[in-house]
């Protein structure tokens, strides 16, 4: 087991930046997911950090060597692809054999050593099969072996999830949080479900853009997020965002909406507020945070019912406001019908306010 | 049982099949290939199993009232001096067709696989060029190989055949074991190269036995393009005991009279291993043609 630490690391193709200065550490034994939608640059990374592909500056060291030179072979990873990449023409157990192969282990070293991660993940029966005579979730589970077989200082895993069904999905979530759990591996998992991500990880970093946009414990990330984007991006449904004028001054400040009615804003809201570079700000807010009253009072806004979905548990409410789409979570069986004009009640507390140049959470000096 | 009663006066609709012109011109098509190029082939064997007489008789007599397979004797006897002919042209074409084959595997896989994997400059150029190639006839560089030909000293060597073999033979083969690089997803060779092979190891342990029926079916390409030349072989060589079958065959039994019987069994002899060929190997053939048409 290692630590990995990534300083400064940049991909770039020409004039574009795969991956532009990007730094941060994965402990040892840490769960970090990489996380962002496609493109962001999260596959890059952990390619860079196999060494896959070469990097265009930065440095990668893993445990105590900086790897930066190194051929994938002797960085002492493992690696779990998407598309699972067995070797199709071998078994499932010379599959999980080929990396102590490649190691120059003797026979019975290897036999033992594929028997024991073939019992660990319950795929003994399997060992005589060919890869394409598994079910996905079978599969996913010779790749886990195959990575786990040789004990490799750092996991690797390029969305080991997302060709599985939903049911499979969440099944596989837990077992591989379980295995990270009982091996104490340090792990690098690259998802674009951020559900995934803040399930799973100790920490997350979220990327955009070739850019880290913020690396933290997924509750603070979910907390607190840096900026617009990282606030839209985690939380299923994602943060509503509203953008909105300020107006007044001191303790007065208010936010002015382009259809005309005003929000007061705590004093605490009132000094983030005023710190916007042009007197705009975009408010955050999610959906537990917001009630929806049937007619106005004090520190409502107007709103407009777009979409009911019920799921069971929660229905979540689409409305508009000032133009944005807003989500909002209600009890089950609370009535309420598209198109009617409802009234939006803000946890002053559990808003977040967002520089509206530069997308940055504002912090009241 | 179920409750569910349908409409009532719910009416089914009479739906009229009609016949299926396209799928009978296939047929009939195909039907039309079939003794197209059947045709021939049959009518080679006839002959071959006739006397000399019989097969130049007029009105020509269909099917032989005296087979005899007294050609083939002669043919493949060592004692005789058109079996040894024959057996000495027969083997220059499978030395020749053999060194072709195997130059042009080891060729076109690395080439292959680096127009398939690897950025390089020029990489689109250079795989134009190749495939720009097979626009020309292959007569169009008869003249220009013959004088490259003799200014490397190569005219009346095998090894002159085999040098344009290879070069009307290659394009394909490398075309075609791009197309087999292309459909093998580079992470396998990714997982390979993490789990402890070399990038060479990674190619040669897991990418080559995956591209195995393509390079069989290439082989099979350039083997039968091989061995079934003529024009080159014709032009570059001179010596009797060099020639290959297509051209020894035309001027062994055209030399005085035409020996149709003789001609005809021995071109059957020539076309037995590119039939046994590909008889064994089709079902890697017909895979090698058709992955791409599939996704995984």
């Amino acid at each position: 087991m290692a630590e990995i630490v990534l300083k400064d690391v940049v991909k770039n193709y020409g004039s574009i930046y795969a991956v532009n200065n990007v730094s941060f550490t994965v402990e040892d034994g840490e769960f970090v997911a990489l996380v962002g939608p496609s493109g962001c640059g999260k596959t890059t990374t952990l390619n860079l950090i196999a060494g896959l592909i070469p990097m265009s500056g930065g440095d990668i060291a893993i445990g105590d060597r900086i790897v930066n030179e190194l051929d994938p072979k002797d960085r002492d990873i493992a690696m779990v692809f998407q598309n699972y990449a067995l070797y199709p023409q071998k078994s499932v157990f010379n599959n999980l054999a080929f990396p102590l192969q490649m190691r120059k282990l003797t026979k019975d070293e290897i036999e033992r050593k594929v028997k024991d991660a073939a019992k660990l993940l319950d795929i003994t029966h399997l060992l005589e099969r060919k890869p394409r005579e598994l079910s996905g979730g079978q599969q996913q589970r010779v790749a886990l072996g195959r990575a786990l077989v040789r004990d490799p200082a750092v996991f690797l895993m390029d969305e080991p999830l997302s060709n599985l069904d939903a049911k499979l999905r969440v099944q596989m979530r837990s077992e591989i949080k379980r295995f990270h759990h009982n091996l104490n591996a340090t792990v690098v998992y690259v998802t674009h479900d951020q559900l995934e991500a803040v399930t799973m990880a100790d920490k997350m970093a979220v990327m955009h853009g070739g850019l880290l946009q913020q690396y933290d414990s997924p509750a603070n990330v979910f907390a607190n997020p840096v900026n617009t984007f990282v606030a839209s991006f985690v939380g299923s449904p994602a943060m509503s965002l509203i953008p909105l004028d300020v107006k007044g001054k001191g303790t007065g400040v208010v936010l002015q909406s382009s259809e005309g009615w005003e929000l007061p804003l705590s004093d605490e809201n009132a000094r983030k507020a005023n710190r916007s570079t042009n007197g705009k700000v975009v408010l955050g807010a999610r959906h537990s945070t917001l009630k929806i009253h049937k007619t106005a009072a004090p520190g409502t806004v107007p709103a407009k019912v777009y979409t009911v979905e019920p799921t069971g548990d929660v229905t979540f409410v689409q409305v508009f406001i000032n133009g944005a789409v807003v989500n909002v979570s209600l009890d089950p069986g609370t009535p309420i019908a598209p198109d009617e004009e409802v009234f939006v009640e803000f946890d002053q507390a559990r808003l977040h306010i967002f520089d509206d140049a530069t997308t940055m959470a504002l912090q009241a000096a | 049982m179920s409750t569910i009663e349908l409409p009532s006066g719910a009416k089914r609709p009479v739906v009229k099949k009609s016949v299926d012109w396209w799928r009978w011109a296939g047929r009939a098509t195909l039907t039309f290939l079939f003794l197209f190029t059947m045709l021939p082939m049959a009518w080679m064997i006839l002959t071959s199993v006739k006397s000399q007489f019989a097969a130049m008789q007029y009105p020509p007599q269909w099917w032989p009232t005296q087979p005899t397979l007294n050609n083939y004797f002669k043919l493949l006897d060592p004692g005789s001096k058109i079996g040894r002919d024959f057996l000495l042209y027969f083997w220059n074409s499978f030395y020749v067709s053999l060194l072709t084959t195997i130059l042009g595997v080891v060729v076109a896989v690395p080439a292959a696989y680096a127009f398939s994997r690897f950025r390089f400059p020029g990489r689109n150029f250079l795989f134009f060029a190749v495939l720009v190639r097979n626009m020309f006839p292959a007569v169009v560089f008869l003249m220009p190989l013959f004088l490259l030909m003799r200014w490397m000293g190569l005219i009346n060597t095998h090894g002159s055949l085999i040098l344009t073999y290879l070069t009307f033979g290659l394009p394909l083969s490398i075309w075609l074991l791009k197309g087999f690089y292309d459909n093998i997803p580079i992470q396998l060779e990714q997982a390979a190269r993490i789990d402890g092979a070399t990038r060479f190891q990674a190619f040669l342990l897991i990418v080559m036995p995956l591209s195995t029926p393509g390079i069989i079916a290439t082989s099979i390409f350039s083997f039968i393009g091989a061995w079934n030349e003529y024009v080159y072989a014709y032009t570059f060589l001179s010596r009797d005991s060099q020639m290959t079958l297509p051209v020894g065959i035309q001027r062994f039994f055209t030399e005085f009279a035409t020996d149709w019987p003789g001609l005809m069994s021995a071109t059957f002899l020539m076309s037995v291993p590119v039939v046994v060929l590909f008889l064994v190997l089709q079902k890697y053939f017909v895979r090698a043609l058709t992955e791409g048409a599939v996704k995984h």
